[in-house]
């Protein structure tokens, strides 16, 4: 086990391992800054300075930007696949490719079923139909919660989630 | 397999001084255990991505999908659990780097932390879960109390819920009447009620139906045996009955509140609308951006347990909960290794390789909760 935990590697030398070490907690600590500063960057669209609460797509890709940069970070420096040889590529790529290759094979059935696609789907059955809440439903649940907020002398809203 | 073979024994004593020298090269140049932890990531990666992928189609694809506000969720809870994780991130790597270093008590004291932080993910996680469970959202069967829209359904549940209270109410000793005495809330929705202009006329009629027990359009779905022996019960303590009154009340406020609103017979002629207002008198849907969750009956008073309507909340809900779920079910694993660890395995630079094995997991379980933190609770 000790010598396998130092394997040959593209680099090939020793060295490489007793540098990381030394420079080691300096380094994470950096990433860990770097991490709660992404995450309050996220935090940051919910907060009422956020300027694109009218279209939430901004936020969406914002969002997303900083999730990929984070999952990144602990990638490359956590779980130091930056110092890795070439065999990194042969088990992360593949999962990739299937992990993305999965997630758009399912539009054309689920995701595309009721708002529909290309004018394809877009159709759900009427035993469905009828169960299932639509725009009109959420519209009409927040016209009257608001009308009762306004009128109710109980109507104030609290913070117990 | 990882054997470095520094010469060839057959060429050994053939005069010649220096033997070419052999190096053994596995197929991927890393110990066996890291080998397989990478390959069990790889396909965590597409478990994942599926759970992921699967909600970001089910979701953006979906008619209507519940406000974070309206399911409450809130975003501080859940930016905290991320902050919480980073920090074990970094632990589990200082842990590595300590053992790698030969400070074993160091490393030991590293992966406590670890193990440490992992426990207040899962607690803040179960806290949430409770928060969630106490609203009657949860996925299974028989169902949770969401309903997707207001209509004949949600109002039908609303009666059978309704007629189980008054079943319960009028059970001799009900331990729910005992409790509703304390209820100060309550107590000023009763007093609300009396001053109302039908208080006085409900009351009459139901005193009147009691005496003749015709079963009304609220007790259909009620278990209809109990109720008759209840109400034999009931009339036999009526005649000296400290609790008549109030029981009398609270029928006059469960028919007032509940029962006929939700009648949506030609009797009552209650539509969609009205519905839609018994739906927000009991769980009120705050406005997407709102920084709060609004207070219903069923917060004001939380025996009362009635139905509840979200649009496309028990897509959310079962969305939520396989997601988070799973992901808890990952970090809960990575604690009870930790903990072995913990207690079985000396911190030497030669067990390194399996601090790190496990801190690609844990490391991994991160990058999941990096992408359900956002996607959950801020998009």
């Amino acid at each position: 086990m000790s010598h396998a935990s130092h394997p040959p590697t593209e680099h090939g030398s020793h060295g490489d391992d007793h540098a990381h070490a030394d420079h080691g907690v300096g380094k994470y600590i950096a990433v860990f800054v770097a991490l709660c500063f992404l995450t309050a960057c996220s935090f940051f669209t919910y907060s009422r300075f956020w300027p694109f609460h009218q279209t939430p797509e901004v936020a969406w890709v914002f969002m997303t930007a900083v999730s990929c940069t984070k999952a990144m970070l602990v990638i490359l420096f956590f779980m130091h696949v930056k110092y890795e040889a070439n065999w990194k590529y042969v088990l992360t790529i593949p999962a990739s490719i299937m992990a993305i290759f999965l997630t758009l094979a399912l539009v054309p059935d689920i995701g595309a079923r009721v708002n529909g696609l290309f004018g394809f789907g877009g159709k759900y059955s009427e035993e469905r139909q009828e169960h299932t809440a639509d725009f009109n439903d959420q519209v009409l649940m927040l016209d009257t919660s608001k009308e009762i907020g306004e009128h109710g002398e109980d109507g104030e809203s609290h913070a117990n989630h | 397999m990882n054997e470095t073979l520094t010469h060839d024994p057959s060429h050994a004593d053939a005069g010649h001084g220096h033997p070419p020298k052999l190096v053994y090269q596995p197929a991927l140049p890393i110990p066996n255990g890291k080998l397989f932890m990478w390959l069990f990531l790889s396909t965590e990666i597409m478990f994942f991505a599926a759970l992921i992928g699967v909600y970001i189609v089910i979701r953006f694809g979906a008619q209507v999908w519940p406000a974070t506000h309206q399911v409450h969720i809130s975003e501080p809870i859940g930016a905290f659990n991320t902050f919480v994780l980073i920090c074990s991130s970094v632990s589990i790597v200082l842990s590595l780097e300590a053992a790698k270093s030969h400070k074993s008590q160091v490393a030991r004291l590293w992966l406590a932390v670890t193990l440490a932080l992992g426990g207040v993910f899962l607690g803040v996680k179960a806290y949430e879960y409770g928060a969630k469970f106490a609203h009657g959202m949860y996925p299974w069967y028989p169902r949770s109390r969401i309903f997707e829209r207001p209509d004949i359904y949600f109002g039908s549940a609303v009666r059978t819920r309704a007629a189980e209270l008054r079943s319960q109410l009028d059970a001799p000793n009900s331990p729910l009447l005992a409790s509703l005495k304390n209820d100060e809330e309550l107590q000023t929705q009763l007093v609300e009620m009396k001053q109302t202009p039908q208080y006085a006329r409900l009351l009459k009629a139901l005193e009147e139906e009691s005496k003749e027990p015709v079963v009304s359009p609220g007790e259909q779905d009620a278990p209809k045996a109990e109720e008759k022996e209840a109400d034999a019960a009931g009339e036999k303590a009526a005649v000296n009955d400290p609790d008549a009154e109030f029981k009398a009340d609270l029928r006059v406020w469960l028919e007032m509140t509940f029962l006929r609103p939700a009648a949506n017979d030609a009797e009552h002629d209650i539509d969609e609308r009205g519905l839609a207002r018994l739906a927000a008198e009991i769980f009120p849907l705050p406005a997407p951006g709102v920084e709060s969750h609004a207070e219903g009956l069923n917060d004001r008073l939380h025996w009362l347990k009635m139905p509840i309507v979200i649009p496309g909340g028990n897509m959310w809900a079962s969305t939520y909960f396989l997601m988070t779920g799973f992901h808890a079910l990952h970090v809960l694993v990575g604690l009870i290794t930790f903990a072995i660890m913990l207690g079985m395995m000396p911190f030497t630079a030669a067990k390194a390789g399996v601090i790190e094995n496990v801190g690609l997991y844990w490391h991994f379980v991160d990058l999941v909760w990096i992408f359900l933190f956002p996607l959950l609770y801020l998009f």
